[in-house]
């Protein structure tokens, strides 16, 4: 177990070493380079060489890139604000160390993998931790500072939106399979149909117009805000304040996003448990008197979570995707947006860092997808 | 008879699909003693598997329902019992064992937790005490370490192996009646034999009754005391395996027995076959369902379905209207003209 997650991540390395050279090819092949707006501004002449030099544009594309390679993976700046990142790392390591001897099970696997993620989260947040990711070509200014304050924004936002497709849509196709062809199932095709079929910018001013305005309209209040992550005078609030004007800011953006994702899940899950509650060994446990419920829930659920795996470790890049468009209908201030910003105006460093750190998040939320197959089926095995 | 574990009386089990009503069951009855092993060969889609899911209540509507008929189990009609009160009837008083054991276990449970589930379901010990009795009950359908198993998974076992485990669970709460619908069929040939004689070995020392749901009379020769014929979704024949086999009042029944190939017999001939195909059961023809493949058939068998009448002198009984005068024994099987030897 402990192998295949080294394996996994030795593999997950390369990938995106491969990751980093194809996107910057791509950039270097790009018509026209970073400089070509500044070039249109009269003004900027005498500063164009300079800007050139400074940022190596003049090297080959080979140089620029080792250059970039080397930056982005060098820390800047390290340093422990307390012991407490030494702790827990220290204590990752020897629970690994103790564990790799017994490793047999997918549970402990992932028990590793969560001590690890835990333990480098607490590390970087008692580090002061920097590396340097360069400068925005675009003014925006340093690139790591700029994807860290932009990150949280948009965790905050995909993390809510997966959550509530999964709570809703994973038990909304459960049921639909328990009572097939009943009206609610049918109901619930038709309506994840819509959802499915419409386009995100659709939904989300529809949400906006309807829950926002229109309500707003209705009722006199203030309920949902269409724009912004909080009121302007937030730091103001008390924390229950604060706690309502988060929500008011994060449910219209959020639902968007989890329509979709609730209706592919509600989907995936009808079909799979459908096809487990027709399998042989669901008639062998009502053959052994076991209750209806029981059968369902013991039996059937484990079976049919196991496909729905997959589709939410590959969703959670539609998330990031989707979260693009999302986040600019909302004028949400997350990563997507600044995205959109680094690719228009050609900006090397800021769509190189963005890249990477989608990739980086793929990359694990594949090997914790992997490791939780062999959780929820004994079948798979990691030798 | 003296006494009866199972009566069914006039079973009717369709299903509505899209062509018309499939009347898988129409209309069977018959009784069981305690103990007995009672064989139900016919041709697939006879209605035998069916008439175990009936038993055991597993139709499911819409697709499926029992329309008509009563399933007295020790005198209880268990039609009539509530979805609680049938819970604790199946896998404890009634169990029931399935022709694939590759795919009727679940595969993310341990084999003991499997096991272990039926135990405490139906005989409220605690899970030590299961455990025990699950490590008891694989060693009696013989599963070396059995407790080294229990921590396995159905994967890691052959299919002759989770056919044992099948029976272990089937008989853990020793039951007064097993049905086991074609549990051999996916198996090995030499695998078969020893799961069948287990199975009825340990049957015997509970002095539980078997259902033995096949279409190889083989398997029903050497293992059951009575048999019954099934033949679209009504019962054709029923008799002692002796008087069946020896003596086939049914021209299917006969038929049947033409087609099996026997070892102490020298085959000069080739192997007899029933000509055509079952009829569909959603489309039945009026009368004998037999009549369009029966060489012996008359007018009336086109007219009026026969009922089961008893045979003289025995327990047979038989469905059809020319029993009485044909005697099928004296009837050579031949493959291609059916020549009447004496007549």
């Amino acid at each position: 177990m402990l192998a295949y997650i080294i394996r996994r991540l030795v593999y997950g390395v390369i990938t995106l070493l491969a990751l980093s050279m194809i996107v910057f090819s791509l950039l270097q092949m790009t018509g026209g380079g970073p400089l070509d707006r500044l070039k249109l501004n009269p003004r900027m002449g005498p500063y164009i060489d300079t800007l050139t030099e400074l940022w190596g544009l003049d090297q080959p594309a080979w140089r620029q890139y080792l250059t970039w390679l080397k930056n982005y993976t060098t820390p800047e700046t390290i340093a422990l604000q307390n012991v407490l990142p030494v702790i827990a790392i220290g204590a990752a390591i020897g629970l690994t160390v103790l564990m790799a001897k017994f490793m047999k099970s997918q549970w402990q696997g992932l028990l590793v993998v969560g001590v690890w993620v835990l333990a480098l989260w607490i590390a970087i947040s008692n580090t002061t931790i920097k590396f340097n990711w360069g400068t925005s070509f675009s003014g925006a200014g340093d690139v790591w500072n700029l994807v860290f304050s932009r990150a949280g924004a948009t965790f905050r936002l995909g993390l809510t939106a997966l959550t509530l497709a999964l709570i809703i849509g994973v038990p909304l196709g459960i049921y639909q399979a328990v009572r097939q062809y009943s009206f609610f199932d049918q109901l619930g095709t038709v309506g994840a149909f819509f959802a499915f079929s419409t386009p995100i910018f659709i939904i989300g001013i529809g949400l906006q117009i309807v829950l926002a305005l229109y309500l707003e309209r209705w009722t006199g209040v203030k309920i949902f805000y269409v724009t912004g992550m909080n009121s302007p005078g937030y730091s103001d609030l008390s924390a229950i304040g604060k706690l309502v004007d988060t929500v008011q800011h994060l449910v219209l953006p959020a639902v968007s996003i989890a329509l979709i994702s609730l209706a592919g899940y509600a989907r995936f899950q009808r079909s799979s448990m459908l096809e487990v509650l027709h399998s042989d060994y669901l008639r062998t446990a009502k053959a052994k008197g076991l209750p209806r419920r029981k059968v369902i829930v013991k039996h059937a659920l484990r079976n049919a979570m196991i496909p729905v795996v997959t589709l939410v470790s590959l969703d959670l890049a539609f998330m990031i995707g989707g979260a693009i468009i999302t986040e600019s209908i909302f004028g949400w201030p997350g990563i997507g947006r600044l995205y959109i910003l680094a690719i228009t105006t050609i900006d090397y460093p800021l769509v190189m860092a963005i890249v990477m750190v989608i990739g980086m998040g793929l990359v694990l939320m594949n090997i914790i997808a992997d490791i939780l197959y062999g959780v929820l089926d004994p079948r798979v095995r990691y030798d | 008879m003296t006494e009866t574990l199972l009566k069914v009386e006039d079973l009717r089990t369709y299903f509505s699909t899209e062509e018309g009503v499939v009347r898988a069951v129409d209309g069977i009855s018959f009784e069981l003693a305690p103990g007995e092993r009672r064989g139900i060969v016919g041709e697939s889609g006879s209605g035998k598997s069916v008439t175990a899911m009936s038993i055991m209540r597993l139709i499911e509507p819409p697709a499926g329902e029992i329309v008509t008929g009563t399933i007295e189990f020790r005198g209880e009609n268990l039609l009539m019992l509530g979805d609680d009160e049938m819970q604790k009837i199946r896998g404890s008083k009634i169990a029931m064992i399935f022709q694939d054991p590759m795919t009727a276990l679940n595969p993310v449970y341990t084999i003991g937790d499997q096991l272990m589930e039926t135990i405490i379901l139906h005989q409220g010990v605690s899970a030590a005490q299961a455990r025990d009795l699950a490590i008891q009950a694989l060693e009696d359908v013989q599963i070396p370490n059995p407790e080294g198993k229990l921590s396995e998974y159905p994967h890691q076992f052959s299919g002759g192996m989770r056919q044992r485990v099948m029976i272990a669970m089937g008989l853990s709460c020793n039951p007064d009646l097993l049905i086991a619908d074609e549990p051999t069929t996916a198996l090995d040939v030499t695998t078969q034999a020893q799961i069948m004689n287990l199975m009825l070995k340990l049957a015997a020392e509970r002095d539980t009754a078997v259902l033995l749901i096949t279409h190889d009379l083989g398997v029903v020769a050497g293992f059951c005391d009575t048999v019954q014929v099934m033949y679209a979704g009504g019962i054709v024949e029923f008799g002692t395996a002796d008087e069946v086999f020896h003596n086939p009042q049914h021209p299917y029944t006969w038929g049947l027995l033409g087609s099996m190939t026997r070892l102490d017999e020298v085959h000069k001939k080739r192997l007899h076959s029933i000509a055509g195909a079952p009829p569909s059961v959603i489309d039945l023809p009026i009368g004998c369902r037999f009549k369009p493949r029966c060489e012996f058939a008359i007018d009336k068998c086109g007219k009026v379905l026969p009922m089961l009448q008893d045979v003289e002198g025995g327990s047979q009984r038989v469905a059809c209207h020319r029993a009485e005068e044909l005697d099928l024994k004296t009837f050579t099987v031949t493959d291609d003209e059916h020549e009447e030897v004496a007549s």
